[in-house]
């Protein structure tokens, strides 16, 4: 059976339909369930849990297959890995330990990246994401926050809200996505020709040159502008720090002032 | 794609891996007692000369030694303290030996081996454990920004003072020196035209000239900046013994402290690696290894050879300057990344994109070899003058003493025989 079935609107109640429909929705109520809410609730935790793991399973049973078994079990670990962590950045109630799940969920998604063939994404996922932002975030988290937890970290906002527009975003692109990669190659037989002309390709040696290429070449104007932007918010950062300062003196010389007569 | 990869490169892949694992745990336990002794040495005492092999009393110049260090700190007891937040603890050393070791999977370590004509292994087997990677230098960015947080999450799980702010300056001081080493990193990336650091081998073997003679600008930043990632003295602010104990790894004991000094030095090796392999012209060595791709047993061999008396000259290297040098303040730390090292691997990256661009029409102007001279000689010439600069932009490099803009408490003079300099008059009023 193909398992893209359901996405080409010919048989839309195949037991795969079936499956996604009750896997977004039961992912939806395990989040609402494992949310933090102030004190712990130890049957909606096992609960949500169960229903998280059927949700998972229910993904992983719709999911196209890759090919090669070594390929499909690195592909599943670490997109399990990328899923099971962003869950837990959310979940967490310590900050230190949501800014480790977001790393260690980057990670699973720099892992997804690498099986693809994206070499130049995946490391610099790593290189950006988790080895510069996250550590400034960590940096911060850990100086400002030595001792207890605040309300805000214990009780989150909008459980409800937050599970159900995430269920439904999730449940949307997967839709989109199944359908767009259903399309044009409807017909298994094409598949793997067609999988292993993507596989050399990706595996080509010049990669990051063509990479390059692409960027400053057809997308030129893009780059540049990007680049404009991150130097006006840089500039904009320095501005705000030197006023601070500026106030700061201001104040030191208002004290002098005072303290002087 | 049937599999990942087929079965006789993964076996390929598996045995580089056995090789280097082995060889890099040996050479870290080794190079322990070779800064022992280069340690003794310079501060004029004898050193480690006695544990030779165990049992008898053969002594062979005390180079048992590291079995007997390492048989003691795994046999010592693994205390985990009542206060430390345990999963982090536990998984801070991991992470980072995890980290270092994953490193070398870009790292090359030896040319390639002559052609094998076994069906199923491309020919020729390079000396690499990952060939397809063509993002070579990234990775070894990306990995060793990875193991910044075992040092973090380290300090912060061990729940105490000086293992917080060693955790913090580390953090700090490796995420500042990022920026200078990809700069220099750049450079030699842009005259290579490739991220695989095999290639960047290929390319100065290929000329003849190594990066450190045509970037030499770049390679003091990428130097400096590579002592610092690997926390070397005059670098070490993260674990200075003297003002917090032992910073990062203060409550670590046992195995798990081994794993924070093996991956130390597993950086050390790294940026070791790094250095000869980017600007010291890797295996390349004028009339002994050839140049070309097309070795012989013993020539890929010597290769080999050439790249790790290199990587043990550069080890070396790191260790004299550790006992000749003292450690920086951490304001002199940062002034030195952001203010001085910064603004050079700028310039250097900016005469390099600009010799590369006006390459061809020196050639055609003045000849192939005039334009190669003159390729060095432009860089040399604004080595000499940014140093000369640098070093007028900022006096408080050559003057360590601190500025006082404060009156000492009691009034007077802390130290009425000394005379103050300049700057101290201005201060003190």
């Amino acid at each position: 059976m193909n398992p893209l079935s359901f996405f080409s609107a010919a048989d839309p109640l195949s037991s795969v339909g079936l499956l996604l429909a009750a896997a977004v929705p039961a992912g939806a109520v395990s989040l609402w369930l494992l949310l933090p809410r102030g004190r712990k609730n130890r049957i909606a935790g096992w609960l949500g849990l169960a229903l998280g793991g059927l949700s998972l399973a229910g993904f992983v049973a719709t999911g196209r297959r890759l090919g090669g078994v070594g390929e499909e079990a690195v592909f599943l670990t670490v997109s399990l890995v990328a899923v099971v962590s962003a869950a837990a950045t959310i979940l967490t109630r310590s900050p230190v330990y949501c800014a480790i799940w977001f790393a260690l969920s980057l990670a699973g998604v720099a892992g997804v990246l690498l099986v693809l063939g994206a070499q130049f994404l995946g490391v610099a996922t790593i290189v950006v994401y988790a080895g510069a932002i996250l550590v400034m975030f960590l940096f911060v988290l850990m100086l400002a926050q030595p001792t207890g937890m605040a309300s805000y970290d214990r009780v989150s906002s909008e459980p409800l809200l937050s599970a159900v527009a995430g269920a439904v975003l999730l449940g949307l692109l997967t839709l989109a996505i199944g359908r767009l990669s259903a399309g044009p190659a409807s017909a298994p037989t094409t598949d793997a020709p067609t999988d292993g002309a993507l596989a050399s390709d990706s595996l080509a040696t010049d990669q990051v040159a063509r990479l390059g290429a692409e960027l400053f070449g057809r997308h030129l104007v893009a780059v540049e502008a990007v680049g404009t932007l991150l130097l006006v918010a840089l500039i904009g950062a320095i501005a705000v720090v030197s006023r601070g300062e500026a106030t700061a003196a201001d104040a030191d010389r208002a004290r002098q002032r005072t303290a002087v007569p | 794609m049937n599999a990942l990869l087929p079965p006789l490169e993964t076996i390929a892949a598996l045995v580089k891996i056995g090789l280097l694992v082995g060889g890099l745990m040996t050479a870290a336990a080794y190079l322990v007692l070779l800064e022992r002794w280069i340690a003794a040495w310079v501060q004029d005492r004898r050193g480690p000369n006695r544990v030779g092999i165990p049992l008898t009393k053969i002594r062979l110049f005390g180079l048992g030694q590291p079995l007997a260090d390492g048989l003691k700190i795994i046999l010592k007891e693994d205390f985990t303290p009542k206060h430390v937040d345990k999963v982090l603890y536990n998984a801070a050393p991991l992470l980072i030996l995890a980290a270092s070791l994953a490193i070398f999977a870009a790292i090359p370590f030896g040319s390639v081996l002559p052609p094998l004509n076994i069906p199923g292994l491309p020919d020729p087997v390079p000396f690499l454990v990952a060939p397809g990677l063509d993002v070579g230098v990234l990775w070894v960015f990306a990995l060793s920004s990875i193991a910044v947080y075992g040092v973090l999450l380290g300090g912060w799980a061990s729940n105490n003072k000086y293992g917080f702010l060693g955790g913090l300056r580390s953090s700090a001081q490796l995420l500042a020196y990022e920026i200078p080493l990809g700069l220099g990193l750049l450079g030699v990336v842009l005259a290579a035209g490739s991220l695989k650091l095999d290639v960047i081998m290929n390319a100065q073997a290929q000329s003849g000239i190594w990066y450190a003679f045509s970037q030499p600008l770049g390679f003091v930043v990428f130097m400096v900046a590579s002592f610092a990632e690997a926390a070397r003295l005059p670098f070490d602010l993260p674990e200075a013994e003297q003002e917090l104990v032992g910073g990062y790894h203060t409550e670590y004991s046992g195995i798990r402290l081994l794993l924070f000094l093996v991956s130390e030095f597993l950086h050390m090796i790294t940026a070791s690696f790094l250095i000869v392999i980017m600007f010291l012209g890797g295996w390349h060595l004028w009339g002994l290894t050839g140049s070309g791709q097309e070795v012989s047993w013993a020539g890929a061999f010597i290769r080999c050879g050439v790249l790790s008396g290199k990587v043990l000259g550069v080890i070396v290297f790191f260790m004299l300057v550790r006992w000749s040098w003292p450690r920086f303040r951490f304001d002199q730390l940062m002034s030195l990344a952001w203010k001085v090292m910064l603004p050079l691997g700028i310039a250097n990256l900016v005469a390099v994109a600009t010799v590369e661009e006006f390459r061809p029409q020196l050639v055609e102007a003045i000849g192939q070899t005039w334009a190669t001279l003159a390729a060095i000689a432009g860089p040399w010439a604004l080595f000499f003058v940014s140093l000369i600069t640098a070093g007028m932009l900022t006096p408080s490099g050559t003057d360590n003493r601190p500025i006082r803009t404060t009156r000492p408490l009691d009034g007077t003079r802390s130290h009425p025989t000394q005379s103050l300099a300049p700057h101290e008059l201005a201060g003190t009023r």
